[in-house]
């Protein structure tokens, strides 16, 4: 049986709605977010917006109302799911302490009925009688508010409008009235429906506007006293109030479609409008009074204000200041000014928050060929378009820098104080030291008395009784910490220079080349009390106290040039009680012994980043256990840091890394940072439990997370990002995006500069190429015109060529007129050494039910330049391509097919397998090719080398709507479909009977609540290292519509049915906001069954026990039984599973 | 009317928000994460959303049941068939409790 563990490793960024009002308190303005399945709750505050709370659900936010209730000062939040959950959430909050009540839930789904096109729209009266929800055709569901009744009682209302595209509560009706915009063979209308809350039905439609503009698609409800409604459509505006109307057609609104607005004053007087090209305008309703004193609206005025990011929704939140939610790129903060910039816009952006949605494509790359991968996602859409690095570590919050060029070396002192904080830096040059002084968040260079500064320091550090050691080549020097005068020196005995120092608060060692001295320290005193010479010259030293207390050690650690070993000597005497060569011709640079949970570890950094670490026996000096480790490719300093009192060691390199235990395992985890050469702990008073960080240029002050995360760097391409692939041999990534580009007078124009566009070089496949000139009467493409309209926007597809260290792009390629490329891989063909990047496409002609030409392109970079190597027409689109055994497998239309690359380089078919609808998705493994169809689910073929040709081994026949497959081991295979469910089918070869082989079994089943559009082997975290954590095997990525980057990976029989204990548990410990049952969210969910998830443990509920308080941890673990060592039965403890969890978390 | 009168007057809540914001040193991208909520305390619902489980049509019948019943009995009132109410099977029974 096949057993899963899925957790989100990123959650969801795509903002799907947004709003604003006072929900924490009736002083509180509130921004809420929501993020697919989460809320978050964030206050307005004078220095920006400052998050509250994040709220999970267990559903995906359809529509999300902020209303206030009668009789109340504050907010109510009401949620629909996509599963027609209904919700009221009242936010009762006290000080620190904040909790979500549901004031009411229920489902409001019908048994029958057809889900509308334009999806779920719930609207709320405005003085908060009755809530409107349209959830299938034809029928008005009505929940009136009754505060008194323990029901709230949903009833449906026939409507006679069937295609309604918005709809929304009139203000200022004596009787709730919903205005609404409807299509039918005409055009589209907007009506007006009295609701009599009694009667449960429409009782008069107060007023009507036959005909609107064909295009309109958004009702603005106006408040009070102007009531009436704005209807906003493609090319007008128009503002009804059933005896007034005026409309406007401004020609800057026709660009694109404006999708989004948001109230700005409470008397509805200006709305700010967003477009989905990103234009924000202003909107105003210019007013007149008329004779009677009323106020009726006279004029629509529209303006242009300036550019953000692609709205999906705008909210206006207090002093000029939006929110802007956006689904395609990264949400912001904006600021609206008076007076325009040097561009002509009126908004200044405040802030951004990072969205990675929509993931089309992804990559997990090792670029640093440190066992850690990266991913590289397609993101975002259209002008948003961008790509994403993703990077797991642990990341450095800056919160000073000076930049000081040539650090060698730095420590931290307290000088002349109370001895609690930190006050003093010292830092080492070639040939001299400066010290800066640290005054609160001020810091100035300043001298001290008993130091020498014309000399490059190498070890320096307070000591026991109040003073402080400086060891220069030249001397060790004993200054008092008080009043900073030079109180003892020691010089070496002969002429030689000091090379290398080690030192703690009582004891030092230094060497000159192979001499060895121990000193110790005393007050006013350095005492020499031991020597050695060693065959061969000492590359680093370490004498780190070990043990929690110790202040002194009893052994030095040392490691050695020319027979590369690394040696523990016996203090005082210098004695040698072990030796381990290390093998190579790599010397070591840095040795450290230290104490991670009670356990001594020596670790041993090389010259090229690699680094050796070992148990050390305290006592003996023994070191066993002997492992390596690949840290950087440069040469590695290790200095021990606390965090939250435990040690940690930071290694210095190219790729720093912090090394620290957990469960008695070692745990390496980068550092978001480029390159650090040397740091130290910093516990000033205005940098409190800090580190300084020198690099090449500069000395950045900061503190570091408890945690490693995902870290993300961006970046932008302006156009559309489809496809990726990466390429080690010519070090880069190639990338299918796509471009809009305008028909106007001049022919086809970008729509606006982007990446394709803004490269030095181009080359383009010519669109009378051999394909379709040659073929052009057969295909039909001859009787389409192949100039579009005017004004008409086509997509224009390109291969990017990205370099892999800079992302700048190289080259871009541009495909046909017409022609879409549908995939894209880089691999080797047959015998051929060379690489090449290859690319399905279909030339798309919209007069075609599918298409029925295509072409698979073959390229090769090198020496910056893209030659084609190859061309083959296909009679379809080819929506996938993989490399199978040195041939190329495509899935074209219906088909897979397999071709052979021959010695003149041309593809050559081999063998073909037809049985599917539409063939998306091709995974490969061996011989096997898991085939994902459109829907059809998922077939496995067999390629049979002696016939040359597939056979259909085993088919899961459940009609599944597929969005992505992947293959975990030769049985076992994952999809994912269009419903938001991931499944795993399972192939039976042992079987006797040929139907049951043939016959994939659906061994695991879960709702994810969002759409995956990609797999990928590969994992986030460091691998291999010798110690794996976790009783997990084997990672999938996956990547979301929603912008979430999540896992699958496989666990054992004993650990699911462990975890699914846990997992019950807490579902019931957590109490799910809404009162959905956890067990009803994660079941397997489509429109045609419903289905108890199985075969998966819900990583997200799982690892939310780490946040539960220590009485909820008892009360899960009560009773818990876990398997402990010898496979015996035994309790398991809150510490054995907070153990145990960390170690799942530590997965991604 | 420009664009800059447009933006006079923009609503203010409370002056002091926004006015202490500092874009944050690293390229302005927020790093700041709320904390997650994670309910511990069962609160009860004060309301259950029920979802009517009577079809529209049937609905819409019932209504006019109630409209034309009413009309029927006095015809048959008038044609001296008293218990009539009583025999009729698939009137709804809240006719009868209604007949006085």
């Amino acid at each position: 049986m096949a057993f899963h563990y899925v957790v989100t490793a990123h959650k969801p960024t795509a903002v799907t709605s947004c709003v604003t009002g006072n929900f924490t308190s009736p002083n509180d303005l509130n921004l809420i977010v929501a993020k697919n399945s989460r809320l978050e709750i964030y206050l307005v505050t004078p220095e920006g917006l400052r998050p509250i709370k994040e709220v999970g659900l267990y559903g995906k936010v359809a529509v999300m109302k902020l209303y206030r209730p009668q009789q109340e000062n504050k907010d109510y939040l009401f949620i629909v799911t996509m599963r027609y959950h209904a919700m009221i959430l009242e936010c009762v909050s006290d000080d620190d302490n904040l909790e979500i009540i549901t004031k009411a839930h229920g489902n409001v789904a019908d048994r029958i009925g057809k889900p509308s096109d334009t999806g779920i729209i719930a609207v709320i009266d405005p003085r908060a009688r009755v809530i409107g929800l349209r959830l299938y055709d034809g029928l008005f569901k009505i929940i009136p508010l009754d505060k008194e009744n323990s029901e709230l009682k949903a009833s449906s209302i026939r409507m006679d409008e069937l295609q309604v595209t918005d709809v929304e509560f009139l203000h200022g009706c004596a009787n709730p009235t919903i205005v609404l915009i409807h299509q039918d063979v005409n055009g589209r209308h907007v009506k007006t429906h009295e609701i009599s809350l009694r009667d449960k039905e429409f009782v008069k439609i107060p007023w009507r506007q036959d005909n609107v503009e064909t295009e309109a698609s958004m009702i603005i409800p106006v408040p009070s006293p102007l009531c009436g409604a704005i209807i906003v459509g493609q090319e007008s505006i128009l503002y009804h109030d059933g005896m007034t109307s005026v409309a406007v057609a401004p020609p800057i609104i026709k660009q694109s479609t404006i999708i989004c607005y948001a109230k700005v004053d409470p008397s509805g007087l200006r709305y700010l409008l967003g477009d989905m090209a990103g234009h924000l305008f202003m909107l105003f309703l210019d007013v007149e009074t008329k004779g009677d004193g009323s106020d009726v609206v006279k004029d629509l005025k529209v303006e242009l204000l300036g550019e953000i990011s692609s709205p999906e929704c705008i909210t206006y939140l207090d002093n000029g200041v939006l929110y802007i939610g956006s689904r395609m790129g990264d949400s912001q903060l904006v600021k609206l000014n008076t007076k325009a910039d040097d561009n002509g816009s009126y908004v200044t952006i405040m802030e951004s928050f990072t969205n990675l949605a929509p993931i089309m494509d992804m990559c997990v790359v090792d670029l640093e060929r440190q066992g850690q991968g990266q991913l590289v996602t397609c993101s975002g859409a259209y002008k948003e378009g961008s790509l994403r690095i993703i990077r797991n570590g642990i990341g450095i919050q800056e919160h000073a820098s000076i930049d000081l060029p040539g650090i060698k070396g730095m420590w931290a002192l307290t000088v002349a104080s109370d001895g609690k904080h930190d006050n003093t830096l010292v830092l080492a040059f070639v040939g001299q030291t400066r010290v800066l002084s640290l005054n609160g968040e001020e810091v100035e260079e300043t001298e001290i008395a008993g130091f020498t500064s014309d000399q490059q320091t190498f070890y320096c550090g307070n000591v026991r009784y109040e003073q402080i050691i400086q060891v220069t080549p030249v001397s060790a020097r004993l200054v008092s910490a008080q009043n900073k005068t030079l109180v003892a020196e020691w010089k070496p005995p002969t002429e030689k220079n000091i090379s290398v120092v080690a030192s703690n608060s009582e004891q030092v060692v230094v060497s000159t080349g192979s001499d060895l001295y121990y000193i110790e320290i005393h007050q006013n005193e350095l005492i020499m009390k031991g020597h050695t010479t060693l065959n061969v010259e000492i590359a680093c030293l370490d004498i780190s106290p070990l043990g929690n207390n110790a202040t002194s050690s009893q052994l030095v650690a040392v490691g050695l040039w020319t027979d590369i070993s690394a040696c523990i000597l016996k203090l005082p005497d210098l004695a040698e009680v072990y030796k381990e060569n290390l093998g190579g011709e790599i010397i070591p640079r840095s040795v450290l012994m230290t104490t991670f949970e009670n356990h001594t570890y020596l670790l041993c950094a090389l010259g090229d980043g690699s680094m050796f670490y070992f148990s050390l026996h305290r006592e003996s000096g023994v070191l066993t256990d002997k492992k390596k480790v690949t840290l950087g490719t440069q040469p590695t300093a290790l200095r021990t840091f606390k965090s939250l009192s435990t040690t940690n060691v930071f290694a210095c390199s190219d790729r720093p890394t912090v090394i620290y235990s957990s469960n008695h395992k070692l745990v390496f985890s980068n550092v978001n940072m480029k390159e650090v050469n040397h740091m130290c702990s910093l516990n000033a008073e205005a940098f409190p439990d800090s580190l300084a960080l020198a690099t090449d240029t500069s000395v950045t002050i900061g503190t570091i997370d408890e945690i490693q995360k995902l870290h993300i760097r961006t970046v932008a391409l302006q156009e559309s990002p489809r496809r990726i692939a990466y390429q080690e041999q010519s070090q880069t990534f190639g990338v299918v995006s796509v471009r809009m580009d305008i028909q106007d007078s001049t022919g086809l124009n970008p729509a606006r500069p982007s990446a394709s566009t803004m490269t030095q070089s181009v080359t383009v496949s010519s669109s009378v190429g051999s394909l379709s000139l040659g073929k052009s009467s057969v295909s039909g493409i001859s009787g389409t015109n192949l100039t579009p309209e005017y004004g008409q926007e086509v997509e224009v597809h390109n291969l990017l060529i990205i370099d892999q260290h800079t992302f700048e792009v190289l080259h871009a390629h541009q495909l046909m007129q017409q022609e879409y490329a549908m995939s894209l891989i880089s691999c080797q063909l047959g015998d051929d050494p060379n690489m090449y990047y290859i690319i399905g496409t279909a030339i798309v002609n919209p007069e075609e039910s599918e298409p029925k030409q295509g072409r698979l392109l073959i390229f090769q970079w090198a020496d910056n330049k893209l030659t084609p190597i190859s061309e083959k027409e296909i009679k379809g689109a080819c929506y996938s391509l993989a490399e199978f055994n040195g041939k190329l497998l495509a899935s074209i239309n219906s088909t897979v097919r397999l071709f052979e690359w021959t010695a003149e380089k041309e593809l050559r078919l081999e063998c073909s397998h037809f049985n599917n609808i539409i063939t998306l998705y091709l995974k490969t493994k061996g011989d096997f090719v898991l085939v994902g169809d459109l829907m059809r689910s998922m077939t496995l073929l067999q390629y049979k080398t002696m016939e040359g040709s597939f056979e259909e081994i085993a088919r899961d026949y459940n009609p599944n709507w597929m969005t992505g497959v992947e293959i975990l081991d030769d049985d076992i295979f994952l999809g994912s479909e269009n419903s938001f469910n991931i499944f795993v089918c399972q192939k039976d070869s042992a079987a006797t009977a040929d139907e049951e082989r043939l016959q994939m079994q659906e061994v695991g089943q879960f709702h994810v609540g969002d759409m995956i559009n990609v797999f990928r082997h590969g994992s986030l975290v460091m691998q291999n290292l010798g110690e794996t954590s976790t009783p997990t095997t084997g990672c999938v990525l996956f990547g979301t519509v929603g912008g979430a980057i999540g896992l699958v990976t496989q666990i054992s029989s004993e650990f699911f049915d462990f975890l699914l204990e846990v997992q019950n548990r807490m579902s019931s410990i957590i109490k799910s906001v809404g009162k959905i049952e956890h067990a009803h969210w994660r079941s397997f969910h489509t429109d045609i069954k419903t289905e108890p998830c199985k075969g998966f443990i819900d990583g997200d509920l799982i690892e939310s026990f780490l946040d539960l308080s220590t009485d909820k941890m008892k009360e899960v673990v009560d009773g818990l039984q876990m398997i402990g060592d010898g496979s015996m039965r035994q309790e398991c403890t809150v510490d054995d599973l907070i153990k145990m969890v960390e170690d799942l978390t530590r997965i991604h | 009317m420009s664009v800059a009168e447009f933006l006079k007057g923009l609503p203010s809540y409370n002056e002091d928000n926004f006015s202490k914001f500092h874009a944050d040193s690293n390229a302005r991208v927020s790093l700041k994460k709320p904390s997650v909520y994670i309910p511990t305390k069962d609160f009860p619902s004060e309301q259950v959303i029920v979802t009517e489980k009577t079809s529209i049509l049937l609905r819409y019948l019932h209504q006019h049941w109630d409209k034309k019943g009413f009309q029927k009995k006095r015809d048959h009132i008038s044609l001296d068939n008293a218990d009539d109410c009583n025999q009729s099977r698939k009137r709804p029974r809240i006719d009868c409790v209604g007949t006085p």
